[in-house]
């Protein structure tokens, strides 16, 4: 326990100590927030700043996720730090634990501080179902933490790591909603299509859902357990293929465990692919159950002819 | 202290049966290949409790790999090793709890405080020292709160010290632990070694500092492609040594006579100016007796004497046909 509690410590003074870690965390996301605020229009429709969370948070996640865990933990390994933990008595476990609960620590006043600044400047109800989505997000940021630890794992080196980021990050953050709003009915149906297919989509989705309709966690559980599986599967996977050394160098083939933790979120688009079911239209829903601030948003939308 | 470390040693594993038990570190027929590499080619050394071990060798000789299948960092590929009773294979966790490791390269995060370090290192052992206690003793005291990043080597490889000690080992791996330090921060490490040797501690040290393993360790096994080629005290190593003692005697004029077959003198050379007289002999004291008696005889006058024995280095250089340094 002593030895999960100093990595802890340490770990959450490193990453204050790290500008990097600041920008990427509050920085480089609150930069997006602004963006799309001021695309969506949200100061005057505060329907708008339910999307623009939709959209901020999972790229706030996913880039934790991808880069903070998986870049780091390849620098380490290639800086020869994780090799003078190697002759301690230590495992992986309470390395991947600590990093994953500094994350949460770190990672959770930017939730706070974007929700403030929907509440205090874009005049954004306070979202009912609050713990909900602390939950959900706290939940997808292990999830895409475990999947930058298993792409972590498997790079035998820093380009290496860098490529297997980028292929999964771009598509994650283009095709899954979290920057260009996909869903909505301008955009074709493959994209709709496709983005069942991207396992950030289920982010951008699950924290819509819950702030457009009020759902709680247990109302999304379809999202929660493929989140869930993505994590367990990845941080079992991150576990087993961890290694200390760069000289320790992993088959090519090993890359395919990145897929592993990618599958849940590929079965579940295929499923929803054979039932015939489009990603969810908020657009059409919500005309009828949702609360007045998504009617308002679409309506809106629609009425700017986009 | 010898016997009690000797007694506080678990039964061995089978595999280990044939190995003596009244060692702490027992090597038997070790091997190590890496892909197409042998780069240990069945070793056998037995470490006693209290002992300060060399491993002596070029780049490449199979130093690092030998101490690093003993720290458990590595799998043997072949033979038998036991450290404090535990296979390192096998007994990974309870070997490394015991043993302080300082490796080849210690690299730490950029922004961590060296107490911070220190602290942390000892969260991981189920024993730990203070790390004032440690930070005071390695003169790291005032570097306390500094960064890692902004550290000298000699602070740097001071804190990998600190970070062996800090579960207060039994038995500790120094794999080079001076390799790139100026004169001044290796003479510190020199007397940081000879405290541990002073505390009972069991030393491994690598090295390819000849004069580091003369001066520090008790025995020395001199390594040489993947083998043992010597081993013994550094004294008892230099007397099996063929080499014989090198006498330089520096006149003020250059010899212009002839000289005669002084006795047991086995080689005898005059450098260029003529004033440097360099002779070989197995029993020097007799030869340059004779020698002094010439020269005063011929009314030379004589500037400088020097006579050298063999050194660990003339050793070295004739069993491995090979200088020690890169």
């Amino acid at each position: 326990m002593k030895t999960y509690l100093a990595l802890i410590k340490i770990d959450m003074k490193l990453a204050l100590r790290m500008r990097s870690v600041i920008f990427f965390n509050y920085l480089f996301p609150l930069m997006f927030f602004f963006i799309f605020a001021l695309l969506f229009r949200a100061r005057t429709n505060p329907g708008a700043m339910i999307q623009v969370l939709s959209m901020v948070i999972p790229l706030g996640v996913v880039g934790n996720g991808l880069f903070g865990a998986g870049m780091r933990s390849i620098q380490e390994r290639e800086m020869g730090i994780l090799r003078r933990y190697k002759v301690t008595p230590i495992t992986p476990g309470p390395l991947l634990v600590a990093s994953m609960v500094t994350a949460l620590f770190v990672f959770m006043p930017y939730i706070l501080v974007v929700l403030s600044i929907a509440h205090f400047y874009y005049h954004m109800a306070w979202p009912a179902n609050w713990l909900s989505i602390l939950i959900f997000i706290s939940l997808g940021l292990v999830a895409f933490r475990s999947l930058g630890m298993v792409i972590a794992s498997t790079a035998n080196n820093m380009q290496e790591g860098q490529i297997l980021i980028q292929l999964c990050y771009f598509p994650m953050i283009f095709l899954s909603g979290a920057t260009i709003p996909i869903d909505l009915e301008s955009f074709p149906q493959i994209l709709r299509t496709i983005s069942n297919f991207i396992p950030s989509t289920y982010l951008v989705r699950g924290i819509r859902e819950m702030m457009f309709t009020g759902k709680s966690i247990l109302d999304e559980w379809e999202l929660v357990l493929i989140l869930m599986v993505a994590a367990a599967v990845g941080l079992t996977v991150g576990f087993k293929l961890f290694r200390w050394e760069k000289e320790e160098k992993i088959r090519p083939s090993a890359k395919l465990w990145v897929a592993a933790v990618i599958l849940p979120f590929l079965i579940w688009g295929v499923v929803k692919y054979v039932k015939g079911e489009p990603a969810p239209r908020h657009s059409q829903r919500n005309q009828n159950s949702g609360p007045t601030q998504a009617k308002q948003f679409f309506s809106a939308r629609h009425e700017s002819g986009s | 202290m010898k016997t009690d470390s000797a007694m506080s040693v678990p039964a061995l594993k089978k595999s280990n049966a044939e190995v003596k038990t009244d060692s702490v570190i027992s090597v038997h027929a070790l091997t190590k290949n890496y892909a197409d590499v042998e780069a240990v080619k069945g070793i056998d050394f037995q470490v006693q409790a209290g002992e300060v071990f060399g491993l002596l060798g070029p780049n490449g000789a199979g130093k690092t790999s030998t101490v690093e299948i003993l720290e458990g960092l590595r799998p043997r590929s072949g033979g038998q090793a036991a450290v404090l009773g535990f296979d390192p294979d096998r007994q990974k966790q309870q070997l490394k709890d015991r043993i302080g490791v300082c490796l080849q390269a210690t690299n730490l995060p950029a922004k961590i405080r060296v107490q911070e370090a220190l602290d942390l290192f000892g969260s991981f052992y189920t024993r730990s020292v203070s790390s004032e206690k440690l930070l005071q003793r390695l003169q790291l005291w005032e570097k306390r709160a500094a960064y890692y990043e902004t550290l000298s080597g000699g602070q740097k490889q001071r804190l990998a010290l600190a970070l062996a000690l800090v579960n207060d080992p039994q038995v500790l791996f120094l794999d080079e632990p001076t390799t790139g330090l100026d004169p001044q921060i290796r003479l510190e490490i020199h007397s940081l070694i000879q405290e541990m040797r002073a505390e009972k501690r069991t030393v491994v040290l690598t090295t390819h500092y000849i004069e580091e393993a003369e001066r520090l360790c008790d025995r020395v096994a001199i390594m040489d492609e993947g083998k043992i080629v010597a081993m013994g005290t550094p004294a008892e190593l230099q007397q099996k040594s063929r080499s014989q003692s090198r006498i330089q005697i520096v006149c003020a004029e250059p010899i212009v006579q002839s000289w005669p077959q002084w006795a047991d003198a086995i080689e005898t050379t005059l450098d260029r100016e003529g004033r440097t007289l360099t002779v070989y002999s197995a029993r020097p004291a007799r030869t340059l007796f004779e020698i002094m008696r010439w020269l005063d005889q011929q009314n030379m006058q004589i500037e400088d004497v020097h006579l050298k024995k063999p050194t660990l280095e003339d050793v070295f250089v004739e069993l491995t046909g090979k200088a020690l340094r890169d």
